[in-house]
């Protein structure tokens, strides 16, 4: 019966995967095994697995440190082995496997993979990054309040642009030095369509913030926009990045999302003084072609104020 | 040569008289004249001098508020001392604070009747020569001569424009004219031979009231104060009239009232400036002294009109926004006197349909004081596409219905030319 063994790493990547037709496999840190393994914790004649006709059975050559089964501490000798079983030998492991090992059912192509292959195609990759740098530069002339020529909006473009490329090269680095693909592009694609689909969400606040009173809540919803395109953000990175289950790419997007907003979240709290003196109000304004809502009455807005004062009144007290 | 010595005799004569006439005066009146001391209980040093004299032969003294405002907010740090004019010390109690006209009746324990200063029953005449007295810098008490020159104008509360060197440390102390009665209270200065006094009818009613009815408590005799003097100035602002003035394509008002003053500001000299700018400021002229950091009684009404034929609209509108975010409080107030900002804001069109406004009202409510509040109004127009308007405000130490009237009556008064 034919054997499949699996050379496992220390730190769990598998390294060769050898298939053996014969009785009896030797492995061990000597040139004449079947399986020569490197490690200097192995003996050169470790250990051989031997077919009985009916079982392959585990048989240490009284190796210096020993065989294991798994991570645990039962010696492997004379263990019959089931298809799958781990051995630890010195610091290495070996897995076992019979040919009529079940594996997992396959997986069709998605229209989500295409889409994220569309976000690596070169014309993609370039207009994204163009439009960011283009809005990026629009958005400084729009700062700036003395008259500006073209190279002055196109240095401080391409240095943000140049600045923003640094995550997704650190991602791709990350998953390179992982063992995983880098997907440069992939990653670089992802972002940038994120970074814009950020600017947009940035114009939708301003909007939002425009055109309702502060009677309005809803207007905090708008908050949560860029957090929830964040998290998708990080999670794609992950996906593309690296191999990991479905609650662990959770868990790490969850966790950049938290560390990012609320590291900033953190930092502005520290910074706030015990006690302000000047009004925190939101003073959006963006040209009457913008404005949507339609206008309230001045008697409206002291009615509004009337409450305002009961409001600090209550907080007064509260501080007493 | 005889003639010479005559004229020289008769130019110095009024001087010399002037300086005998002070001596008299210093000689008569020193034992009812003190310097007041704010004592900080932990140190045991002073924080704060100023100047006072003996009003009632039973030792009450009177002196200006601002010299023991400390001890008024809190009596647990301070301890208020006078020093006579042999040296002598002892321990004061506040009786009684007139906190608009920045006065305040203290009082020392006298065994036996004491001679003290009386206060005037007509005002003076203009030109009518006064001397004031008071411990300038700590330097010992002295006299200094000048000239009545009637109430300042362009004041909403009565003051007294002394031309004479009123100093800091001489705060308190008594204006008497040639006949030793109190005719002023020296309070302010404004530079060089022009000082500011408390006339003598705003003591004579601090007195009397206290003689009446002394307060149950200072705390709520300044609210009270407080209270009627904001009610008092903001409906003088809404009974008067508020004319319609031009600025740039708008029209801002303006109180017609002589003590709320204007200024005005352009960047119409410098052609390449993207947005051309020109801005009018009107405010009342004085505020209440309540603490070294908490003042009150201001308003202020600011008015920035700009227009562009260079730039676009987005454009326009981001440098506008840029303007307008960072608006500050008109009085200086700290954690203790007063809750942070409460702000509201919406877009507000008034019933003519004249403008098309944001507006953010902000409001904090004062600690002490609780129907007091602060108050800031940011009015920004957005029916134009390159003509902006920002009409402000800021009101402080007012009651909800006072403030609301005045909000009202600014955001109607505001409109496009």
């Amino acid at each position: 019966m034919e054997i499949i063994i699996e050379e496992i790493s220390k730190g769990h990547k598998l390294i060769g995967r050898h298939k053996y037709a014969q009785s009896s496999v030797h492995i061990g840190r000597g040139y004449h095994n079947d399986i020569i393994v490197s490690d200097p914790h192995v003996c050169a004649e470790h250990l051989t697995i031997d077919y009985d006709g009916e079982h392959w059975k585990i048989n240490d050559l009284n190796s210096v440190n020993g065989s294991f089964i798994g991570q645990g501490k039962q010696a492997a000798n004379g263990h019959i082995v089931n298809s799958g079983d781990v051995i630890s030998i010195g610091n290495s492991q070996i897995r076992l496997i019979f040919p009529n090992h079940p594996v997992d059912t396959s997986i069709p192509f998605s229209a989500f993979e295409s889409l994220i292959n569309l976000a690596r195609h070169p014309l993609v990759v370039i207009a994204s990054i163009v439009l960011f740098a283009l809005a990026t530069g629009w958005l400084t002339f729009l700062e700036n309040a003395k008259e500006v020529n073209f190279t002055q909006l196109l240095v401080p473009a391409i240095k943000l642009t140049l600045a923003f490329c640094i995550w997704p090269s650190i991602i791709a680095l990350i998953s390179h030095l992982t063992k995983n693909d880098a997907r440069v592009l992939h990653q670089i694609g992802i972002c940038f369509i994120f970074f814009l689909l950020l600017m947009v969400t940035d114009a939708i606040q301003a909007l939002t913030y425009f055109n309702t009173s502060s009677n309005w809540p809803v207007a905090w919803f708008v908050n949560l926009l860029p957090i929830v395109l964040a998290f998708c953000m990080f999670w794609l990175n992950c996906y593309v990045g690296f191999h990991m289950s479905k609650a662990r790419r959770i868990t790490a997007a969850a966790s950049l999302t938290i560390l990012f907003f609320g590291g900033s979240a953190l930092l502005q709290m520290s910074k706030r003084p015990e006690f302000n003196p000047r009004p925190q109000y939101n003073a959006t304004i963006l040209p009457p072609a913008y404005l949507i809502s339609s206008s309230s009455s001045v008697d409206d807005f002291i009615k509004d104020a009337d409450k305002l004062f009961e409001k600090a009144q209550k907080k007064a007290n509260d501080e007493k | 040569m005889k003639g010479f010595f005559a004229l020289l005799l008769w130019l110095a004569a009024p001087a010399l008289y002037a300086t005998e006439q002070a001596g008299t005066i210093f000689k008569q009146l020193a034992p009812s004249l003190y310097q007041i001391r704010l004592i900080d209980k932990a140190s045991g040093e002073k924080s704060s001098i100023g100047s006072g004299f003996q009003i009632t032969a039973d030792g009450l003294i009177a002196t200006n508020y601002h010299v023991i405002s400390g001890f008024a907010q809190y009596p647990n740090k301070y301890q208020i001392q006078y020093l006579d004019h042999q040296g002598n010390k002892g321990d004061l109690t506040l009786a009684s604070v007139d906190v608009i006209n920045d006065l305040a009746l203290v009082k020392r324990n006298i065994d036996q009747d004491m001679p003290f200063f009386t206060i005037a029953d007509n005002s003076p005449t203009k030109g009518e020569e006064l001397f004031s007295l008071g411990n300038p810098h700590d330097l010992g008490m002295i006299v200094v001569p000048g000239t009545y020159n009637g109430l300042k104008k362009e004041s909403f509360i009565d003051k007294i424009h002394f031309t004479g060197s009123v100093n800091s440390g001489m705060s308190g102390g008594p204006v008497v004219n040639k006949d030793t009665q109190v005719v002023g209270i020296n309070v302010a200065t404004s530079g060089n031979q022009i000082g500011f006094l408390v006339p003598h009818d705003k003591l004579a009613t601090l007195f009397n009231h206290y003689q009446d009815s002394p307060p149950a408590s200072i705390e709520e005799q300044m609210a009270e104060q407080l209270s009627a003097y904001q009610k008092a100035l903001i409906d003088k602002l809404l009974e008067s009239k508020w004319q319609g003035k031009v600025l740039g394509k708008s029209l801002i008002p303006t109180i017609d009232v002589p003590f709320i003053r204007c200024w005005g500001e352009s960047n119409s000299d410098k052609t390449d400036a993207l947005i051309l700018s020109a801005m009018a400021n009107c405010a009342l002229d004085e505020d209440t002294f309540i603490d070294h950091n908490f003042f009150t009684g201001t308003v202020e009404m600011q008015f920035q009109y700009m227009e562009t034929d260079k730039i676009s609209p987005l454009k326009f509108y981001q440098l506008y926004q840029r303007q307008v975010t960072r608006a500050a409080a008109g009085n200086k107030a700290t954690k203790d006197d007063v809750t942070e900002f409460e702000c509201h804001h919406d877009i507000v069109m008034p019933l003519n349909q004249s403008i098309n406004n944001k507006s953010i009202l902000c409001t904090r409510n004062y600690k002490k004081f609780p129907a007091l509040f602060d108050v800031l109004y940011l009015g920004l127009s957005v029916d134009r596409e390159r003509q902006a308007l920002i009409s402000h405000f800021t009101v402080s130490g007012v009651e909800k219905e006072m403030a609301l009237a005045f909000t009202k009556r600014f955001m109607e008064s505001v409109s496009w030319k």
